[in-house]
């Protein structure tokens, strides 16, 4: 008897459905009746089970504890988000780099970033979520930015201008490639990083002014 | 400055509350109060974000490569893109399926960069799977072994090692693992049941 039909069903049947609990499914009552005389699905209920069983009983491996030191010190590193001040030459020479290998790995890669290939959903029409969101973030920060950034040296203000224009244009060349390849994973790593790195940025401004008026 | 902090007994269970299946709006709003910490340039924060999630995400790593020793540099990776990419979370996800979709992308494009070594196992395995009748009788012991399960699922071509490690060892629901991987819910269960007949195979060996 063919009875392949009904291995959806044997799988929701080991994960615990039953027709007891839904009244209308007819399906699934009907592989109920045939699960007690057919031998063959009885197994595989069986089999399933006690593979079901075993796997959720299985132990959890422990990172090594040298594991949290290794990132804490990476981002230590990396000093916009986890410190208040940062040099204004490390500050600029980070956004730069940064805006330029997104630039470079735009230009330059073969292959995209699977892990974006995988949730991206590229859509034409309108702004992907995740852009909106850093565009949300930027203005909501460049705000506060163009507000407090009168209390900076002229200088200081002078270089984050730079930073920010030569960030802005990464962001345009990054969409202007998405334009053309809109389905590109890479571009969209790209325009991605480069909004980020903006977000930095802003983030470290008002972080300066904040301190300017605090001393 | 960051600390050293074990990991507290008890800190991460299955189905423990860090993850969507058990009182979401707890779950998002505590979500969303951690990364908001994070975002703020709480370095605390970010640890606990580490202490919360790096057990499982690490036990899915080392069972998605099978190296305790690659994915350690895979976890490390995730976590800084993470710390990276924390400025664009707001929530739609939980913070532990948002830790677990990057995971899985890391850890798959990893596996992308073994293809070849990959390719041989995953074919021999689909061959067999494919030509193996179905048993009538149940042929895999009542009782499993940890260590013939860990290897069989070792033998689990990605795809569907992924959909079953989410499910059976992890305990995520179809509907979970199908925001996670990118796939549908029907995708989903395809997978958990390729994966189930595999090792159905395998352990009957």
């Amino acid at each position: 008897m063919s009875c392949e039909r009904y291995d959806d069903l044997i799988d929701d049947y080991v994960d615990g459905t039953r027709a007891a609990d839904r009244p209308g499914d007819a399906r699934l009552a009907a592989f109920e009746s045939h699960l007690a005389g057919c031998a063959r699905c009885q197994a595989l209920v069986a089999d399933f089970t006690s593979i079901r069983e075993a796997a959720s009983a299985l132990d959890e491996h422990v990172p090594p504890t040298r594991l949290w030191a290794q990132i804490a010190g990476a981002l230590e590193e990396k000093p916009r988000a986890f410190s208040v001040w940062i040099p204004l030459a490390v500050a600029a020479s980070l956004a730069l780099v940064l805006a330029g290998s997104a630039w470079l790995a735009l230009r330059q890669s073969p292959t995209g970033d699977a892990a974006q290939q995988v949730t991206a959903t590229p859509d034409e029409t309108s702004v992907p979520p995740a852009e909106a969101q850093y565009e949300q973030a930027i203005a909501g920060l460049q705000q506060l930015a163009d507000e407090r950034n009168a209390v900076l040296d002229p200088a200081t203000r002078a270089v984050l201008q730079r930073n920010l224009a030569a960030i802005d244009r990464a962001i345009d060349e990054s969409r202007a490639a998405l334009a053309d390849e809109p389905s590109s994973a890479v571009a969209q790593d790209s325009l991605l990083d480069a909004l980020d790195t903006k977000v930095a940025l802003l983030q470290d401004t008002v972080a300066l002014a904040a301190e300017d008026v605090n001393q | 400055m960051f600390r050293s902090v074990p990991f507290a007994a008890g800190d991460e269970q299955r189905g423990s509350h860090a993850f969507p299946s058990n009182h979401p709006a707890d779950v998002r709003t505590a979500d969303l109060e951690l990364a908001a910490r994070c975002r703020a340039g709480d370095a605390d924060a970010f640890e606990e974000l580490y202490r919360l999630h790096a057990r499982r995400l690490y036990s899915l790593a080392v069972r998605m490569i099978g190296s305790a020793d690659e994915a350690e540099d895979v976890l490390q990776e995730v976590f800084l893109q993470a710390h990276r990419k924390l400025a664009g979370f707001r929530g739609e996800s939980t913070l532990g399926t948002w830790l677990y979709r990057l995971t899985m992308n890391h850890c798959l494009d990893h596996l992308r960069g073994r293809q070849a070594k990959i390719s041989r196992a995953t074919a021999s395995l689909d061959e067999d799977g494919a030509a193996e009748p179905v048993a009538p009788a149940p042929v895999v012991p009542s009782a499993i072994s940890r260590m013939d399960l860990e290897r069989a699922i070792e033998l689990l071509p990605a795809g569907s090692k992924a959909a079953f490690l989410l499910h059976d060892v992890e305990g995520f629901e179809h509907r979970e693992i199908a925001e996670i991987l990118g796939i549908s819910e029907g995708t989903s269960k395809s997978q958990v049941h390729k994966a189930r007949m595999k090792l159905r195979v395998l352990l009957s060996r």
